[in-house]
């Protein structure tokens, strides 16, 4: 009988300790023992610095902001209109591509695979570069 | 150094006292928020009477998309300009220098159209470097510095960049007429 009772003690204890050290790790610890999220993690990691990104350049005193942009094959170009007359973004050379009118607080965007000397065919004197690496 | 010093310090002392002066000499108009709202509605509007002038009489391209350009700014200046003094409850108030660009211009008018073809584009296409540099001029050593309440002003210089570009690309078509 005495046995009987220590060895159910024994085991409360062990029970105890095991409930104590499942139930208090914070929810970022649990969340880590979720089984497959640290490959999903994982892959997230190695995902994001090569994929597509976007890019913003702001138009804004009758300049484009920065008027010179370096980006990767792909990436994505917001202009975003700060001014308060319409502006737009045309290729210069030989008007390959535009964004026709971009009103005062409006944007376009576009997803760049080669270089481009652009303009704002509007007010010819402001002009932007987008180099492709 | 200290021998270096005094003439330019002095030189510059001198040139402080000659802006001062030429500013508190009675030449330089004295202007109301009010008066101010008026003198930047009607120094935009006579730019679209030009353009308007420009549109009818012009058959070159650089010089109707300059036009162009004009009136869709202009016209989108002065909506901001009334938009801000309706806020504000400010009524635009006649004044000397609204009256001095009314009379200039209608001046102006006259002599743009009594020109016809390349005599007028080149009449059209100086008046509007002459008129931008008077106008950035004024804005930036009389409204901005005079205007009390903070959006007008801030409105003001927002403007000027604008008046500049303008300027520029006025510039840009002058400088291609010379070469035709």
């Amino acid at each position: 009988m005495n046995r009987n009772l220590k060895w159910g003690g024994a085991l409360f204890v062990y029970l105890f300790i095991i409930f104590f050290i499942h139930g208090c790790g914070t929810p970022e610890e649990r969340a880590i023992k979720v089984p497959g999220s640290d490959s999903i993690n994982t892959n997230a990691e190695n995902v994001r610095p090569t994929g597509p990104e976007l890019h913003v350049v702001e138009i804004k005193d009758m300049k484009f902001q920065p008027e010179s942009l370096s980006v990767k094959r792909g990436d994505t170009i917001m202009w975003i209109n700060h001014d308060m007359v319409t502006h737009c973004v045309t290729e210069e050379k030989t008007k390959a591509w535009t964004s026709s009118n971009i009103p005062a607080n409006a944007s376009w965007k576009m997803v760049f695979k080669n270089n481009a000397d652009y303009f704002c065919a509007i007010h010819q004197v402001m002009k932007g570069k987008i180099t492709v690496q | 150094m200290k021998q270096f010093m005094k003439p330019a310090m002095a030189a510059l002392v001198m040139s402080m006292l000659t802006i001062g002066n030429a500013y508190s000499q009675s030449s330089t108009p004295k202007l109301s928020d009010p008066e101010i709202a008026s003198v930047a509605v009607v120094a935009n509007q006579i730019d679209v009477d030009y353009a308007k002038i420009a549109k009818t009489k012009s058959k070159d391209a650089d010089v109707l998309k300059f036009a162009q350009t004009m009136s869709d700014d202009h016209t989108a200046v002065i909506k901001q300009a009334v938009a801000l003094v309706t806020k504000l409850g400010v009524t635009p108030k006649d004044n000397a220098v609204s009256q001095k660009l009314l009379s200039d211009a209608q001046k102006t008018k006259k002599q743009l159209s009594s020109k016809s073809g390349k005599a007028f584009d080149k009449a059209y296409i100086d008046n509007e470097v002459a008129y931008h540099k008077a106008v950035i001029n004024a804005v930036e050593n009389l409204l901005i510095p005079q205007s009390k309440n903070a959006e007008l002003k801030k409105l003001l210089e927002d403007v000027v960049p604008t008046l500049k570009a303008h300027l520029a690309h006025a510039e840009m078509v002058q400088k291609e007429f010379s070469k035709k």
